[in-house]
């Protein structure tokens, strides 16, 4: 294969040119990203060798800041897994037909995300080698058990969901590209299934359609919301709180649309898609990161505004900490920079082009990641017995190389599963698409 | 060689242990002006009231006047004293105390009453054990077969069981459904010969979304 | 002939005996000059080891680990002791952070002194009232928040109220230790200071820890076991820690044994943070009348 195989590959439209074609030639740039993740990918490796080796002696975490980054980070991979529901089944529902071109995109990072919160709970464990026992010695009174089964059961709903939008497109690779390597030619007809849009066919995948996109959501609430309850079935300020399952799920909302912003103006950037991903697209993603950070503020005013009020003991130390302590510059970073400020922008026509969007996006997801730091983190540093009579490194939490290494490898993960996926299959759901932008057009949605 | 050095090693315990009677000999001898007394104990149950009599008296039958005497219940780790900090026998050799009334026994009831003359400058060291059954019966709480959220596994709360197995059996059956559904889309044969209307499907879809 | 054979062999089970309390002994040490770094000493002791070797020992290391015992297997500990609920009162008018049940419960758990434990902590409850020491060791709570939320089942609570922890089961995600109110909790970071200690496992006297794992304060079973008090209770030179048996309505410091009942209602015993519903074990008697003036940490008690 030294000449690009899209010379040879013969489309039957310019639609099915623009959506397919990156499916066969393989970029340079491509090329060069995958190589850096997996640069990324093999530090992480050499932190987790080392940690396995030493224990987790080697992160910063302690007796007291007994859980760290990797608790903070497995809790954003759940937060941005959320968005996949939020696209195939809360926008879908409601008819929201704009949203369409960007459901297969949302599917494949809930995929994504959801993996890597399971590998990166593993990596936080002391005994890996003992994972087997949740499930030979599970005690179902346990959160963490909830939050396996939830895990697990999202994970598998959020394949089927990629996997069924998916299957008229594969049936569609299978039969259109030709000059495609022999293990992918096998692979599409494997994963169509005998898929012929036979119209009996059609309307079984329909009515599968329907019954995963309602049942997606009491799902994918349920998984951060058990999340949530890892933290607010203790003691510690912050955690101590009936608000933190709707605030857990209104943030993962929130950072899975900015998820989202970013992933696409990097995918049509990078596949030319700037047909099928418009500037109303990202006018509309801007409005509803809006309305969900507008939720989430809401959330957080009451998650802060009682313990502020009231200053009872540690979760008065904890609010101080916070508010003006050590944490208070990361703190009104990710509420100011995170939350305030891009809802202030967005509220204005031209921060929702696609740039300037990005880049609020960009913002909102760093708040996003450190806003789990400031949840998992500073409240672990306030117990209710003062810290006393234990060496020095106890008392703070600066995150070592290893942990460094192993969570951004986690993020390389993240991202090369996505492009994986973005490279094996269209990213735009080729079949229903310009039927649907008719109807919009007609309808005059936009 | 391996029975030699065993044999030395029983050799050194067995000198150890002489060397250990030997000296406890010595101090035992070396009091000998000393007498024994002899307490005899009766125990008085009137109505409420549980009273532990002790009568001390010399080797000829004479009571003993002003000796101290300890009593104490055995406990799990140590001798509970009872009755005043200081018990002394009177001109007739008696003192009663008075036995705790909420004192818990042992599952019948049982406990082992110690009455002690100890460090007297008349009469040896004594110690005389007696179960009664005076104490309280307790009754052990098997509480490790209550249902709680703090209990093993088996004894998770039941309705904490049922709801999340229901919850789990209803998403798991759809999941399985849907594979199942999957499997049929996988079944149907298509006839090549019918010409399928693409469009208009399309426009079906849409029209039902 | 047949007479002297059987003679032999009670011999050699006799033998067997006295070795299998030894070879504690032996690797008991054998672990203490592994965390240690003294200096060795010149007198000698032969001590008989399991397969029947004779080991020169110098005499210094012996005695630091005469108490050390086996406890019960991981599955016998589940069980508990049966008919008793252990209960411990601690009277922080008496405490003057001597520290030696720390130092004994670092030895015989092998702790490293950054991370035992027991730890007695410096509390001051508001500006005007009058700063007390408070040893706090894990409160064996009736509703333990630890056990609720372990998702193995590797940390469980017995029938006689203890809160132990099978080192076998934890698979270190430390929900436990989020979950614990009062910090009760420690993790093996790294390997554990002892190496390999050469000791069938039981949760009973957390020996030998193991990486990856939770531990905490037991109770010392172990020692309950052979009805014999904690080792933090007889090593308090104030009787500051109270032991015994709920269901016996005892408690002995080790000099002192009082009525449980009694000692509560006389000196106003209180369980720390009642309101969290978490019912301890472990109750306080008020820093009143103390025997000793509070002395703030000086450099002989402030280096941990």
């Amino acid at each position: 294969m030294s000449k690009p195989n899209i010379e040879l590959q013969k489309f039957r439209t310019k639609r099915g040119k623009r959506l397919l074609s990156h499916l066969i030639s393989t970029s340079l740039q491509y090329k060069l990203w995958i190589a850096f993740l997996l640069l990324l990918i093999v530090l992480g490796f050499i932190g987790y060798y080392r940690q396995l080796r030493y224990g987790l002696v080697v992160t910063a975490m302690r007796d007291y800041t007994s859980w760290g980054i990797y608790i903070s980070n497995f809790v954003f991979f759940v937060a941005i897994s959320l968005v996949g529901s939020l696209f195939s089944s809360i926008l879908k529902l409601n008819k929201n037909l704009w949203a369409r071109p960007l459901t297969r995109i949302s599917e494949i990072i809930a995929v994504a995300a959801i993996i890597c919160a399971a590998v990166i709970i593993i990596v936080d464990m002391g005994r890996p080698d003992r994972i087997f026992y949740v499930i030979t010695h599970l005690r179902i009174q346990s959160p963490i058990i909830w939050d396996v089964i939830i895990i697990s059961t999202y994970l598998v709903i959020s394949i089927l969901l990629l996997y069924i939008s998916l299957l008229p497109d594969i049936a569609l690779c299978r039969d259109r590209l030709k000059e495609i390597p022999k293990w992918k030619k096998t692979l599409y007809r494997i994963m169509a299934i005998n898929w012929h849009n036979h119209p009996k066919q059609i309307a079984l995948l329909q009515k599968v359609n329907k019954i995963l996109a309602i049942s997606v959501l009491p799902v994918a609430f349920a998984i951060h919301t058990v999340t949530s309850w890892l933290f607010a079935t203790t003691w510690r300020p912050g955690w101590d709180s009936t608000n933190l399952g709707p605030y857990f799920v209104s943030g993962a909302f929130m950072a899975g649309a900015a998820v989202i912003i970013i992933a696409i103006y990097f995918v049509r950037k990078h596949l030319k898609l700037s047909k099928y991903i418009t500037n109303l697209h990202f006018d509309k993603m801007g409005k509803l990161l809006v309305l969900l950070s507008l939720v989430y503020l809401y959330f957080n005013i009451n998650e802060y505004l009682g313990p502020a009020f009231k200053m009872v003991g540690v979760e008065g130390e904890h609010i101080i900490e916070l508010f003006v302590g050590k944490y208070a510059p990361m703190y009104w970073f990710v509420q100011l920079g995170g939350l305030v400020l891009p809802i202030v922008f967005l509220m204005f026509n031209r921060f929702r082009k696609p740039l300037p969007l990005l880049i609020i996006s960009i913002f909102v997801v760093l708040g996003a990641w450190f806003k789990r730091f400031l949840i998992v983190i500073p409240s672990l540093q306030h117990p209710y017995l003062p810290i006393q009579g234990v060496d020095d490194s106890y008392l703070h939490y600066n995150p070592t190389w290893e942990e460094w290494t192993i969570t951004i490898s986690s993020f390389a993960w993240l991202l090369l599963i996505i492009t994986v996926l973005i490279k094996l299959f269209p990213v735009i759901p080729i079949k229903k698409y310009r039927q649907d932008s008719e109807i919009i057009f007609k309808q005059n949605i936009f | 060689m391996k029975s030699e050095k065993k044999l030395f090693r029983y050799f050194l315990e067995v000198i150890m242990a002489v060397t250990f009677i030997f000296v406890a000999n010595i101090t035992s001898y070396g009091q000998d002006e000393l007498q024994d007394a002899i307490v005899t104990l009766s125990f008085i149950a009137d109505g409420e009231a549980k009273i532990i009599q002790a009568k001390a008296t010399d080797q000829d039958g004479s009571p003993i006047e002003d000796l101290e005497l300890y009593f104490y219940v055995q406990r799990t780790f140590s001798l509970l004293p009872i009755g005043d900090f200081f018990n002394t026998t009177d001109e007739n050799g008696i003192v009663e105390i008075p036995f705790p009334e909420d004192l818990p026994g042992n599952s019948e009831g049982h406990v082992k009453i110690v009455v002690k003359i100890l460090e007297s400058d008349m009469y040896n060291d004594l110690t005389l054990e007696v179960i009664k059954n005076w104490g309280i019966p307790t009754r052990v709480d098997q509480f490790e077969e209550k249902r709680s959220l703090w209990a093993a596994a088996a004894n998770a709360p039941i309705t904490l069981v049922l709801g999340v197995s229901s919850m789990i059996l209803v998403i798991w059956f759809i999941i399985g459904y849907i594979i199942f559904i999957l499997y049929k889309i996988g079944k149907i044969k298509v006839d090549k010969h019918s010409h399928f209307n693409e469009e208009k499907y399309f426009k079906d879809i849409l029209e039902n979304f | 002939m047949g007479n002297k054979k059987t003679q032999a062999a009670s011999r050699r089970e006799f033998l067997r005996n006295i070795s299998n309390g030894s070879v504690l002994a032996v690797s008991g040490l054998a672990y203490y000059s592994l965390s240690s770094c003294k200096q060795p000493s010149e007198e000698k002791t032969t001590l008989l080891t399991t397969d029947g070797k004779l080991v020169k020992v110098a005499n210094s290391e012996i005695e630091e680990m005469e108490h050390l015992h086996q406890g019960a297997s991981p599955e016998e500990a589940r069980k508990g002791i049966p008919g008793k609920k252990f209960v411990m009162v601690v009277d922080l008018a008496k405490c003057k952070n001597a520290k030696k049940c720390i130092e004994a419960c670092d030895k015989h758990h092998n702790l490293t002194p950054d991370r035992p434990y027991i730890k007695v902590l410096e509390m001051q409850d508001n500006e005007k009232s009058a700063p007390y020491w408070m040893p706090k060791k894990c409160f064996q709570c009736d509703n333990p928040p630890c056990v609720k939320v372990c998702p193995v089942g590797a940390t469980y609570k017995r029938t006689d109220g203890i809160v132990l922890v099978d080192n076998e089961r934890c698979i270190g995600c430390r929900f436990c230790m989020a979950a614990c109110p009062y910090s009760a909790r420690v993790f093996n970071w790294g390997a554990p200071p002892e190496g390999q200690l050469d000791l069938p496992y039981s949760p009973e006297t957390s020996l030998p820890s193991k990486i990856g794992t939770v531990a905490k304060c037991d109770f010392c079973p172990e020692m309950l076991r052979q009805n014999k008090l904690p080792h933090c209770v007889t090593s308090c030179p104030n009787g500051v820690i109270y032991f015994g048996d709920e269901i016996d309505d005892t408690v002995t410091n080790g000099e002192e044994t009082v009525r449980l009942s009694t000692l509560l209602k006389e000196k106003a015993g209180y369980r720390y943070m009642e309101e969290l519903g978490t019912k301890p074990r472990v109750y306080y008697l008020p820093p009143v009348d103390r025997l000793f003036p509070f002395e703030e940490t000086t450099q002989e008690n402030s280096e941990s």
